[in-house]
């Protein structure tokens, strides 16, 4: 009898990334933010190294790339908190300022801590799925060239 | 803007110089000297414009801004910098090749030479024109630490990794005993900008407690007696890195501080008398050292000890010199270093005794270094002669002692230089295969220089003056000519002269016994403390290494029962506990009480369990009941981080075990059942502590506290979700921080797993 584990897991992970992406972006406003976020998205791809193996899971560019897109994601992090200097603020001023009106379209409320959370974001994925890659790699040669 | 313009020129010739060297790798010299060049003009160029000052705000909030100068002390010391740095580069260019190949290494690692030997100059032109304490901190540091990397340059080379490890070690502690000093100053005036730092100082001066700390920096980097020992040792480095660094860069900066920081030091005249004695004291111990040492670069080493501790003594005087004679000292000393490594490379030979007679076959290099030895031993038509002038002059107002002493030193460098010179040069006729002319042309023309100020002492005066009103903050009156009469400046300097061939022509008598004194006193010197010092701490660490890490359980006891004291102490001893008293259990917290008991009977069970499988679970229980604990806390975005993260880590977890040998987990599983007294001891506090703490934690959560305005300015932040306004906004730099962290341990994980599979 086939499983039905393994065609779940594949459905699940879309899901999974459309709700990680909702909690990075309702952060501000719910519970949510980049942090978990991240770590949701970690774990969509971790049930796909799980159930379908380490090349299955790697078919996804986001996969391949998730170390470098940590480095995007503490850039994006510095940027937030430090290109405001170049304007004549203090590190990590977000904007609008606390002074401004708000921007927002609809629900969603545009301020440079979604760029700072996207960060975040990025981080914890890419740190989550590089060491995930990482076991799995080193699992597979283990089984391959052990006793 | 103009004033940012030659730093960020400098900054820009390293990586111009990489670039320039992905091409073509004789090209990164040419590229880096002519970013200097330009760097240069334009300094120059701004010279004309007159002194200014830029201030870039950084951190308002926290009075924090970037303070660039132009005025007499940074234009001067600038100057220095590029000039001898892009000699030094072009010198490289001929140098480098047959150093490497003669190391055996790949000859593309002349750009990384140049790049680095860029770097520092960059480094140096930042530390001479910034003008805050903490940024001028910044930059000695990254002095520090580009001349490890240029020292330690060969890098399979014992002995030169060594000696830059102790240049590193002396000049980075002593940067940290400077930067204590700054921050003494900082909380004591209130800022670090250091005009407004001066300027209180006049009517409220700095600690003397403060200055010595400073001082201690800066006689450090100048290689000043008792931190001189580490400059002798750095000549393992490649000469031009001796060259630059020992004459005109590294050494320089440590009285160039001194001079930048003069208006503190000028009403404290017991630290000023001090900064004589020492000055006097590394005068007299580098020249002697300078007369019996056979290594030619370490004679050097020694006249640049002698020669700082003559600048030290003009700054520690109030001289208006002090400025002249570091710029004329560079130029003269960086000659005879580059002469020495022409003459290295030329006959393969290091020590004077090994060498001579080469005037024949090297009749320019002959001339110009003699040139920079006349310069450096002050003899009339150099701008050497003019460093004496303004020494003495200084001299000449302190009485007879400090003349006399000044007159042996001078006498000294007289002797110690025309030994050198002969040493080299001198003696029988031997016969060597040309120098490259790339390799003479900068000795030329730093020999043209010199000349030049010898012939026009005018066209020192302006610059000389600018410094010394930078130093004193008061016009300068500073004359350069010759004066053909018998001033006490003309008659020191006849005397030193006579004193300095007198000892020359003698030195077969003195040499042997002055060696075997020098030797003897060597055995109690300060290298010795050094050696005992690091020895001392070294035996400590590994004492404390043994002591923590040998047995993992104690090593996380160590963290826990200080951990633990420290939270009983707070809630039992401290004026705090009231705000910790523990609270009451009701009715209304048995969802928590529940949750709680989940939580500690999972941790409880952890003690039993066979396994690590198993161990990994039961700890991932007492993370998801920890997790209810925050849902019922009313912290629901902790909890769902806490959810998503106990589930990411007990998987990992679990896959960490499957890389991990099942020998070593069955071993590691039978000791950890077998728990020892100081364990149980250590648990117990640890627990009780973590116990009260939570319990007086939940006791509160409806309290009064900074909660209700973080509330507040959530709100105001545009931000309703508290935790997002804390973690994005409140604390913001901390994340930044703590994500740094997180980046450098996923570079940490795919280095370390991925250099374990290379091995295989």
């Amino acid at each position: 009898m086939r499983s039905f584990v393994p065609p779940l897991s594949r459905l699940l992970l879309w899901p999974s990334l459309m709700i990680a992406l909702a909690l990075w972006l309702k952060g501000g406003a719910s519970v949510g933010g980049g942090f978990p976020a991240g770590a949701l998205a970690g774990l969509a791809v971790l049930l796909q190294y799980v159930v379908a193996g380490r090349d299955q899971a790697r078919r996804y560019v986001a996969v391949r790339y998730a170390a470098p897109l940590a480095g995007v994601g503490l850039l994006l992090v510095v940027g937030t908190a430090f290109l405001p200097v170049l304007g004549g603020y203090t590190p990590m001023s977000l904007f609008p300022r606390p002074d401004q009106p708000e921007v927002g379209v609809g629900g969603l409320h545009l301020h440079t801590a979604l760029v700072f959370e996207g960060g975040l974001m990025l981080i914890v994925f890419g740190l989550v799925v590089t060491v995930i890659d990482r076991f799995a790699l080193r699992t597979g040669t283990e089984e391959e060239s052990g006793p | 803007m103009s004033i940012l313009l030659p730093i960020l020129l400098a900054l820009a010739c390293a990586p111009l110089a990489y670039v320039a060297g992905r091409w073509r790798t004789g090209a990164a010299a040419w590229v880096g000297a002519s970013g200097a060049l330009a760097a240069l003009g334009v300094l120059a160029h701004g010279w004309t414009q007159g002194p200014a000052r830029v201030v870039l705000p950084w951190a308002p909030t926290w009075g924090l801004s970037l303070e660039f100068t132009r005025d007499g002390l940074s234009g001067l010391y600038a100057a220095m910098a590029l000039g001898v740095g892009a000699l030094v580069v072009v010198y490289s260019r001929a140098y480098l090749p047959h150093h490497l190949a003669e190391e055996g290494r790949s000859p593309r690692e002349e750009v990384r030479f140049h790049e680095l030997l860029l770097a520092f100059m960059a480094a140096m032109v930042l530390l001479v024109t910034v003008d805050d304490l903490l940024l001028l901190f910044v930059a000695l540091d990254l002095t520090t630490i580009v001349s490890y990397l240029l020292i330690g340059f060969d890098r399979e080379d014992p002995e030169s990794r060594a000696a830059a490890l102790l240049s590193l070690v002396l000049t980075g502690a002593t940067s940290v005993v400077f930067f204590a000093g700054a921050m003494t100053l900082g909380l004591q005036y209130g800022t670090f900008s250091l005009p407004l730092v001066i300027e209180r100082a006049a009517s409220n001066p700095a600690s003397t407690g403060a200055l010595v700390c400073l001082a201690v920096g800066a006689l450090g980097k100048s290689a000043q007696v008792p931190f001189h020992f580490w400059l002798p040792r750095a000549m393992a480095a490649p000469t031009p890195v001796s060259s630059y660094l020992h004459s005109a860069a590294m050494v320089a900066a440590g009285v160039f501080l001194l001079q930048r920081l003069y208006p503190l030091f000028a009403p404290a005249t017991e630290v000023r008398d001090g900064l004589l004695a020492i000055g006097f004291l590394s005068m007299g111990l580098g020249s002697l050292m300078a007369l019996v040492a056979d290594p030619f670069k370490r004679v050097l080493a020694y006249s640049t000890i002698a020669q700082y501790g003559y600048a030290l003594v003009l700054v520690a005087l109030g001289s208006e010199g002090a400025p002249l004679y570091v710029a004329i000292h560079a130029p003269c000393k960086a000659a005879l270093f580059l002469t020495a490594g022409a003459v290295t490379q030329v006959t393969g030979k290091k020590k004077l005794s090994e060498v001579g007679g080469l005037r024949h076959s090297l009749p320019v290099l002959a001339g110009a270094s003699a040139v920079a030895a006349a310069g450096l031993s002050a003899l009339p038509l150099t701008a050497g002669f003019f460093k004496d002038e303004v020494f003495f002059h200084a001299l000449a107002k302190e009485g007879p002692v400090v003349m006399a002493a000044g007159l042996v030193g001078a006498g000294l460098t007289l002797a110690y230089t025309l030994r050198l010179w002969w040493g080299l040069f001198g003696g029988p006729r031997r016969d060597v295969p040309a120098a490259p002319r790339l390799l003479v042309a900068p000795v030329v023309v730093l020999a043209g220089l010199i000349l030049l100020g010898g012939l026009l002492p005018g066209l020192l005066v302006a610059p000389a003056r600018a410094a010394a009103e930078t130093m004193r903050g008061e016009p300068s009156t500073l004359e350069l000519a010759y004066h053909l009469d018998a001033r006490a400046e003309n008659l020191l300097a006849v005397g030193a002269w006579v004193l300095g061939a007198a000892l020359f022509a003698t030195r077969r008598a003195w040499t042997p016994g002055l060696s075997r004194v020098l030797r003897r006193t060597a055995l109690l010197g300060a290298e010795r403390g050094y050696r005992l010092l690091l020895h001392l701490l070294d035996r400590l660490s590994t004492w404390l290494h043994e002591k923590e890490v040998r047995d993992l359980r104690d090593r996380v006891a160590s963290v826990l029962v200080p951990t633990g004291l420290l939270g009983i102490a707070v809630l039992g001893v401290t004026p705090l506990r009231a705000r910790f008293m523990v609270g009451t259990v009701g009715w209304a917290d048995v969802t928590l009480v529940m949750a709680l008991a989940f939580a500690s009977a999972a941790a409880l069970a952890t003690l039993r369990a066979k396994g690590h499988l198993m161990l990994v679970l039961l700890i991932s229980c007492v993370g998801f009941s920890l997790a209810m604990v925050f849902a019922f806390a009313a912290a629901p975005d902790v909890a769902l981080t806490s959810v998503l993260v106990e589930t990411t880590f007990t998987l990992l977890f679990a896959g960490l075990l499957a890389l991990l040998p099942e020998a070593r987990l069955r071993r590691a599983q039978k000791e950890s059942q077998k728990p020892r007294g100081r364990d149980r001891l250590a648990a117990g506090v640890a627990g009780a502590s973590a116990f009260l703490l939570s319990w007086s934690a939940l006791s509160h959560l409806q309290a009064e506290r900074v909660g209700q305005r973080t509330v507040e300015l959530a709100e105001a932040a545009h931000s309703p979700n508290v935790v997002a306004a804390v973690l994005t906004d409140f604390r913001g730099l901390d994340t930044v921080g703590e994500m740094s962290v997180v980046v450098a341990a996923l570079l940490g994980v795919t280095s370390l797993l991925g250099l374990k599979k290379g091995r295989r």
